[in-house]
């Protein structure tokens, strides 16, 4: 039972970081455009479509197609809010949700179009890769995606904490109209909220591509929990959907293992309607950390 | 055209469709002058199938065994008890939507086929029976595997291949049997399955016929199939030290679920698939070929002893340069079950086809079953799923006794703890 317990922590750990990265990315979002975007999963997808062309045709490993990726689903990003969102700033919030469902939609079908719905899969070399602690099993691919997630929030923290873009997409968060009256270019910082919130989730989907799989609905095994990350660290709050994200990845591996059937979801959603409940604002919000 | 007025599908038309409507409409237009003449120069039998749409790619390789059944009857003279009439495919599409199966199927209906073939998902199915049985046209299912299907005192609804129930009691007897002769008996058996409708009905019939058949069901555990991680699930898999894992389920979730089970050293004796969408698979396994080495799958699959078997996968690669899927062998063979039918009935009349459908026993089949038979529910009596085994990259089948191509290999060594 212990060996259980402790096999549930290190891999509810594991998929935590990854459900961080990809949380934060929805939650800067969220932050500075007030928007829930649903086309977040959709965006993952495209992602590791990215990854795994660029492993197919030029040989590129995964990792390394970050360098690629990164930039290019910024630009992806800033491109989406520039023609689809922002010319609908004025509209009423639930379109505007109802826009994003809809780009969603669109990249799920223009794959399933282009790619079919096949599962594909990235075979490298240290796919398979995994070692033992004391009997408990750490896969490679996994510890290298919760180490790498981790790493990649924390420079996107001191890159809103410490550069003047970021620190202009945190007043526009904290303050939209005091942010557009000392001067700041308010369209452009949400078009770069944007772009960064995609790169972080495309980054997510290059680390996963190892030890997952690719196919045209394959980010909605991401994007639900991400938005039960975003509520429990808090709306907006950076560093509250990474520590969320390890909560729920924690959650959902201990209910796995200690409850019976299907109900590690009802211990993950419990905890988003239990938070709802009683902290609205989150488990990390209206502190630092923004 | 008068049918494309009466045609009850009223969705907004894609390329594709448009394209199949077309072709259904232009095949009308061809029979149409021949309707005054001889009886029954065409056999007309229509085809609802999910040729668009998320199950696409294993409709159209049912849909290739259809065309290569129809193509060798019509090749061969037709069904010779008519005088030699051709069997004429009508397509329908339902891209796995309930409502468009009832339209399809009521519209080929309308178009006077002689019987249809489909739907593969037993959603649909359900559905297009009540459409099938209100117009007492026969229907032959095809890649439909829920139990209750044909439930319910239906006439006119045959089913070829084995149900969820045949699939899941005698997958797990035939690995009993197999585990017996080996000298390593099977008493713990764990079952992981997706918690939808395929995954649980296999589930509830593992779980069942523990006590019957010898085996104490030491975990079961339903899993959501888009889970990114089931390590926790395997690790309580491995905490019940079963000598079998069971694992019903689809693609992606069957693979990852393989691979974190060699990682963890699960110690079981043999992983075997229960109607696996993977484990079998030809893709699957040539893209995993160190992974999917020694699984063990029950699935439908063709008879290797069989020489009609072989001839049919040569035509098969011939025609469309891949190997035939066991989709691809159920598509072939129903229309055989039809055409076998049709020669007794000597009529296209929808009634006396039923009859003669009721009344089969047909030997030469390809199939790893005995004469295929149905009873009064329309169940194919000896409907059996074969054992299979990936060996050098292949499945090949180990079970039942009479059919097996080679030898099992058990227990598997990697996967021991």
């Amino acid at each position: 039972m212990t060996w259980l317990f402790f096999q549930a922590v290190v891999s509810g750990l594991l998929l935590g970081g990854v459900y961080g990265l990809v949380a934060s990315g929805l939650s800067l979002i969220f932050g500075v455009l007030r928007i829930i975007n649903f086309a977040h999963g959709a965006i993952m997808m495209l992602g590791m479509y990215a990854s795994y062309w660029l492993f197919v045709l030029v040989g590129l490993d995964p990792y390394l197609s970050i360098l690629v990726t990164g930039p290019l689903f910024f630009a992806l990003g800033m491109l989406i809010q520039r023609i689809v969102i922002e010319p609908n700033r004025a509209a009423a919030e639930h379109n505007q949700l109802l826009l994003t469902l809809g780009v969603a939609l669109f990249f799920e079908n223009l794959a399933l179009v282009l790619w079919q719905g096949d599962f594909r899969t990235v075979r490298v070399w240290y796919s398979g890769a995994s070692f033992l602690v004391a009997d408990v099993l750490v896969e490679v691919p996994r510890l290298v995606a919760a180490g790498g997630a981790v790493l990649i929030a924390l420079a996107l923290w001191g890159f809103l904490r410490l550069t003047d873009a970021g620190k202009a997409i945190r007043a526009l968060s904290e303050e939209p109209e005091g942010a557009r009256l000392v001067g700041i270019d308010v369209a452009r910082i949400r078009g770069v909220a944007f772009g960064i919130g995609s790169a972080c989730v495309a980054v997510a989907g290059a680390l996963v591509t190892p030890f997952f799989y690719v196919a045209p609905d394959v980010g909605e095994s991401f994007n639900i929990m991400a938005f039960v990350v975003v509520v429990l660290g808090g709306m907006g709050n950076f560093l509250g959907a990474l520590v969320g994200g390890f909560i729920v990845g924690l959650a959902e591996s201990l209910g796995a293992a200690f409850l019976p059937g299907s109900l590690k979801q009802l211990v993950v959603f419990g905890l988003f309607v239990i938070v709802l409940l009683l902290r609205p604002e989150g488990l990390f919000g209206g502190r630092g950390g923004r | 055209m008068s049918s494309d007025q009466r045609d009850p599908v009223a969705t907004p038309i894609g390329r594709r469709r448009f394209l199949t409507t077309m072709g259904a409409a232009s095949a009308v237009a061809l029979a149409a002058p021949a309707r005054g003449r001889a009886q029954a120069r065409e056999v007309k039998v229509g085809y609802i199938l999910p040729v668009t749409g998320p199950l696409a790619f294993e409709a159209q390789l049912a849909l290739n065994g259809l065309l290569l059944a129809v193509d060798e009857i019509n090749g061969a003279g037709g069904i010779k008890s008519l005088g030699g009439a051709k069997i004429t495919l009508l397509p329908g599409d339902t891209q796995n939507k309930v409502e468009l199966g009832n339209s399809e199927a009521a519209r080929l209906i309308d178009q006077g086929v002689t019987a249809l073939i489909g739907p593969f998902s037993s959603l649909v199915a359900f559905s297009v029976r009540q459409v099938t049985e209100k117009n007492k046209t026969p229907f032959l299912l095809l890649a439909t595997v829920a139990d209750n299907v044909l439930e319910g005192g239906l006439h006119y609804c045959f089913r070829m291949q084995p149900n969820a129930r045949a699939m899941a009691t005698l997958t797990v007897g035939n690995m009993i049997e197999m585990a017996k002769s080996a000298g390593t008996p099977i008493k713990r058996v764990a079952i992981m399955h997706e918690d939808g409708n395929f995954g649980t009905t296999m589930g509830n019939h593992v779980e069942a016929f523990a006590g019957r058949m010898g085996y104490e069901l030491v975990q079961r555990v339903p899993y959501n199939l888009r889970s990114p991680d089931f390590t926790a699930e395997l690790s309580k898999v491995k905490a019940a030290r079963p000598d079998l894992l069971l694992i019903s389920g689809y693609y992606g979730d069957s693979k990852i679920i393989a691979e974190t089970a060699a990682k963890l050293r699960i110690g079981v004796h043999a992983l075997v698939g229960l109607a696996n969408a993977a484990y079998s698979n030809p893709k699957f396994i040539a893209e995993n070929r160190e992974l999917t080495d020694q699984l063990f799958d029950g699935n439908y699959w063709h008879n290797p002893q069989s020489p009609r078997a072989r001839a049919v996968f040569e035509a098969y690669q011939k025609r469309y340069s891949a190997t035939m899927s066991n989709h691809g062998v159920q598509g072939y063979q129903v229309v055989f079950v039809l055409k076998d039918a049709l020669e007794r009935a000597a009529s296209t009349d929808r009634e006396k086809v039923r009859e003669a459908i009721a009344k089969t026993n047909l030997a030469d089949h390809i199939l790893t079953q005995d004469a295929i038979r149905f009873d009064d529910a329309g169940e194919n009596v000896n409907a059996t799923p074969a054992l299979l085994q990936v060996q050098g990259g292949k499945p090949v089948v180990v079970g039942p006794a009479r059919f097996v191509e080679a030898k099992p290999v058990f227990p598997v060594p990697k996967w021991k703890g």
